[in-house]
């Protein structure tokens, strides 16, 4: 299977790219202001203390050998330990990271539906009412800002219909959360047989799920329309036409075309996704690494951070992987 | 045969119960930036009958790819059709909802493309492209279909055609993907094939087997064709009749013979001429071309080495010269 | 004035250790004020010839010299300004930002010609080619196909070359312009004494300007002679095959040569040993299949890579045809003597009936 080599030649650069990530982010995180001795013993701290304190992290040492350190720490599992939570880095994230990337999902999932739908539908009647609507909500999509956005919907569904549950966090605080495997709520709450806990889930997702979903499937539907309209307006495209295909057929074989492009806008929003859905998350007291990793920086709490960004270049590395081989399997031109 | 009278009115043949197509005062007209519209087909008289061989040849923006796709009901974009019919077997093709004209389109009236490479699906395997239109337009299941489609690249005479089955476009040579698209203008026995320039981008050992291929399937599957082309040598062995198009109007249609043994229209004399190594009579029928005639003129009179003031005022009809040969010229080459 | 001995060229495949041979073997000389017609298929490797000689590709092996006045020569890459390259695709080969004046003018920047003499040697170049010194500041896309091949024509004149490289350069224009672009160029030819290298698949164009023509196949030159000779008896079956597929507009005038070609050129990759033409040729021999044939001479200055040449040879000459034509032209393009009559078509009764209708 040539697909097979193609994938193990992919998977081999994977090391040296993570290695590459961690010193980039190691170097920057270092270089961010503030002595992490010092806010973490207080205003009240002695020198003496604070000194000892920084032979202990290991902070007196040179960078270099800080890094080796960190790195040797990291291929025996050991992402170091948060001082604000004082729990280790890798316990933090396994429970957070999830939490971020359930509600990226489900947000994305809602985007390609609604951004795919709109786009294929404008790029068929440029000139029609929804050539016009995707214009206008293209234009705010990219305008809004998403917590604002998040606020509207908390104000109108939560304050004044009573509709949405209370935007703290992903479960009702008098629900049980249920043993977590996935870290998924809406999976483990149902692997759980929990149905009521499952419906608690699913209520807490809806309304950060439906900002990020529309908000971000607005660059999904720009990129599927001018695609699509490129595709439909190709030689191949009008070659169809002219040979009597049913233009479900046409659609399909553009849409095929089209694809491309806009599984490459997916994933490069997935991968921003995981720490640009931040704000969102703050708003709705979510508990996601994003949340995490932005208290690290404000508290120079470095391991968060550097494990936060391990994790997202795991992923986002996972995911253009994923893009290549979907590239190769819809494109029979590219040779690999 | 068709023949205006009067410099808009198309009129009607003797022998309509015999044509196969018939088109009547096609007008195209494409919308110009500044607003305006840009007439690109003044009123085309055209026919084929059934099994012929139809030739139309034009230079570089005659209007000849806009005519072909016109008369599927498709003028290239941004393109409109402002006028005039499109008879096919006594029916108003232009005049049926799009729904129905995709049914005739690709199965009764099909279309070979120039450039294949470039016109087929770059990413769906030939085979699937060619049975998809046996599926389509003939109701075939996906087996049936595909054995039809194998049965047809074998027909065009493509080498190893098991294997170029499940061959991509790009995997093809240029001969091999125009043999491609003959397929699939011809899987589902059409009535009526337009080839629109298709054999244009092949080198002329290749054009040559293209030219036999087509002629003979043409005669295998009983269809009629019009031979759309720049290449005026072609027409003239390859088709029955040929008709000369020039900025969007027939100047001269006649049977192959009289067309090249005795062509009546200046503008015909000028295509001849361009063949002819002697810089002398070429120069005869050549005219630098001068400013546009008014809407009035004939289209033709600012090139026109014969052109008289009468030329000028009035626009010549497409009149019969002979039996079956019309020219649309005031003051036509007769010898 | 040019001689090119035993030229090769062969191009890498990207991440392949096999290579493409585009030229193999390939002999010829052009004389001052002599045109050499190349004629071949897409994939013959004539347009890398043409490149090879401007210097724009490298050669593998082989050598190209250039003989200058004084009975110098000059080898590899041609003197400044003495050889020019004219471009297929004349809308491709203009920057459509550049002026018609400015594009002409580009060769004399190379030359250290002082700026005074270029306006009047731009009006020069505009005047050899017909082109009205009006549209010195027009922008290429205001020109037609016709006039912007007079650009680019313009443009390698401009240097008053001794060799101009012409590849394909009426290919992309209708029938009329391309032959007003013919007449042109032989009319410049006479003017300054220019010696063509004429690039060409078109065999009608090739021997309506040539003096000598080599054909092109896969990169061997497989045949070349004199135009009138080689196109009247052609000795190659390749050659024969290129004429038989021409087309005259004459539906009673074919090429009644016997050969027809089947199948296309094949891939330059990894070429198989023997004649090139072999898995395409009515005249294949067992022969042909396992050894090159070498050149042979079968008349002044006209030689060809084939066994078999004398069948070849003893097919019906295309020339009959040719000229056959050539008369047939006189009899219908001569202009008709007196002021015409005007033409009033017969109001049938068929016609009056319609349009009642």
């Amino acid at each position: 299977m040539r697909i097979l080599r193609y994938l193990l030649h992919r998977l081999a650069f994977v090391l040296p790219q993570l290695l590459g990530i961690v010193l980039v982010s190691f170097l920057l995180v270092k270089s961010i202001p503030g002595d992490p001795a010092v806010l973490m013993l207080g205003p009240t701290a002695t020198p003496d203390a604070i000194s000892s304190l920084r032979g202990q992290m290991g902070l007196d040492q040179p960078l270099y050998k800080q890094f080796i350190l960190y790195v040797d720490h990291l291929l025996h599992g050991d992402l170091g330990t948060s001082w604000q939570t004082t729990r280790p880095v890798l316990d933090d994230l396994l429970q957070r990271f999830p939490a971020t990337l359930e509600l990226v999902t489900f947000s994305l999932v809602v985007a390609i539906v609604v951004g795919l739908w709109l786009g294929i539908a404008s790029a068929l009647r440029p000139n029609g009412w929804i050539g016009r609507l995707t214009d206008i909500y293209g234009l705010s999509a990219g305008a809004l800002p998403d917590f604002w956005f998040a606020l509207v919907l908390i104000f109108v569904f939560y304050t004044l219909a009573h509709w949405a549950p209370a935007p703290l966090g992903r479960l009702d605080i008098a629900v049980l959360a249920p043993e977590p495997v996935t870290g998924f709520m809406t999976i483990d709450t149902l692997l759980a047989g929990d149905m009521e806990a499952f419906r608690s889930a699913v209520s807490h997702l809806i309304l950060p799920v439906l900002t990020l979903g529309l908000i971000n499937a607005g660059p999904i539907m720009k990129m599927t329309q001018s695609s699509m309209e490129k595709m439909l307006a190709s030689d191949a495209s009008r070659y169809e036409v002219l040979c009597g295909i049913p233009q479900r057929l046409v659609t399909r074989h553009a849409l095929r075309n089209a694809l491309p492009s806009i599984v490459t806008i997916v994933s490069v929003l997935y991968g921003y996704l995981i720490g640009g859905a931040v704000l969102v998350e703050i708003v709705f007291s979510w508990g996601g690494a994003g949340q995490y990793a932005v208290q690290g920086v404000l508290n120079s709490d470095i391991y968060p951070v550097l494990g936060f960004v391990l994790f997202s270049a795991i992923f986002s590395l996972i995911v253009y992987i994923v893009v290549d081989l979907v590239y190769v399997l819809v494109d029979p031109r590219i040779s690999y | 045969m068709s023949i205006a009278v009067g410099a808009e009115r198309p009129v009607a043949a003797p022998n309509v119960a015999e044509d196969l197509l018939r088109v009547e005062g096609l007008r195209v007209v494409f919308p110009t930036s500044a607003g305006g519209s840009r007439t690109v087909l003044r009123g085309i008289d055209l026919s084929v009958r059934p099994g012929e061989i139809m030739g139309l040849v034009g230079e570089s923006g005659a209007g000849k790819t806009t005519l072909a796709r016109s008369i599927l009901g498709a003028p290239p974009v941004p393109g409109r059709v402002a006028g005039g019919r499109v008879v096919f077997r006594g029916r108003d093709i232009l005049a049926l909802p799009e729904k129905q004209l995709r049914r005739l389109r690709g199965h009764r009236l099909a279309i070979v493309v120039p450039n294949p490479r470039g016109e087929l699906n770059p990413t769906v395997r030939i085979g699937d492209q060619i049975a998809t239109m046996a599926s389509v337009h003939l109701g075939l299941d996906r087996k049936a279909a595909k054995a039809r489609a194998l049965a047809m690249l074998r027909a065009v005479q493509i080498p190893d055609p098991e294997r170029r089955m499940n061959a991509y476009p790009h995997e093809l040579s240029g001969g091999m993907a125009q043999r491609a698209v003959i397929a699939i203008a011809l899987i589902c026995d059409p009535a009526f094939v337009i080839s629109d320039d298709a054999t244009s981008g092949l080198d002329v050992t290749v054009q040559a087997q293209i030219l036999d291929l087509l002629r003979k399937l043409a005669a295998e599957h009983g269809s009629a064709m019009l031979f759309i082309t720049r290449d005026v040598g072609i027409t003239a062995h390859f088709c029955d009749r040929v008709a000369v198009l020039y900025n969007g109007e027939i100047m001269e249609v006649a049977d192959r013979n009289a067309l090249f043994l005795a062509p009546a229209h200046p503008y015909t004399l000028l295509l001849l001429a361009a063949f002819s190594h002697n810089p002398g009579l070429r120069q005869g029928w050549s005219v630098p071309a001068s400013t546009p005639p008014s809407p009035a003129a004939c289209i033709y009179s600012g090139r026109c080495p014969l052109a008289q003031p009468l030329c000028r005022d009035e626009k010549p009809p497409l009149a019969e010269l002979g039996p079956g040969h019309a020219v649309r010229c005031h003051f036509p080459v007769r010898r | 004035m040019l001689t090119v001995d035993r030229l090769f060229k062969q191009f890498p495949i990207a991440g392949s250790s096999k290579v493409v041979s585009a030229i193999n073997d390939v002999s010829f000389s052009i004389a001052p004020g002599e045109t050499l017609g190349l004629v071949g298929e897409s994939g013959s490797g004539k347009t890398t010839i043409g490149r090879i000689i401007v210097g724009l590709i490298e050669p593998s092996a082989g050598s190209v010299r250039f003989d200058l006045p004084g009975g110098r020569q000059a080898s590899g890459r041609p003197p400044t300004g003495k050889v020019q390259l004219v471009f297929q695709e004349p809308s491709e080969s203009l920057d459509p930002r550049l002026k018609i004046g400015a594009t002409i003018t580009e060769p004399l920047q190379a030359l250290s010609v002082e700026r005074g003499a270029w306006r009047r040697r731009v009006r020069d170049a505009m005047g050899l080619v017909r082109l009205d010194p009006a549209l010195l500041d027009a922008y290429p896309s205001e020109l037609s196909a016709g006039q912007q091949q007079r650009v680019g024509i313009a443009r390698a004149m401009i240097t008053e070359p001794d060799l101009v490289v012409l590849d394909e350069p009426t290919s992309a224009l209708d029938p009329t312009a391309r032959a007003e672009i013919i007449d042109l160029l032989k009319r410049i030819q006479a003017e300054r004494n220019t010696a063509y290298l004429f690039i060409s698949h078109d065999l009608s164009t090739i021997r309506f300007i040539s003096h000598r023509v080599a054909v092109m196949y896969l990169g061997m030159i497989v045949e070349q002679g004199e135009a009138a000779t080689l196109f009247s008896q052609p000795h190659h079956p390749y050659s024969s095959g290129l004429l038989s597929s021409v087309l005259l507009p004459h539906p009673e005038l074919t090429m009644e040569s016997a050969v027809s070609l089947k199948g296309e050129i094949p891939s330059p990759i990894n070429l198989p040993p023997g004649c090139f033409l072999a898995s395409r040729c009515p005249f294949v021999i067992d022969r042909c299949r396992v050894e090159m044939p070498p050149a042979e001479t079968v008349g002044a200055g006209h030689s060809v890579h084939c066994f078999r040449h004398a069948d070849v040879a003893a097919t019906r000459p295309a020339s009959k045809t040719f000229e056959a034509f050539m008369a047939e032209a006189e009899r219908i393009l001569g202009r008709p003597a007196s002021q015409p009559a005007r033409f009033v078509p017969k109001a049938t009764e068929r016609n009056s009936h319609v349009r009642t209708s």
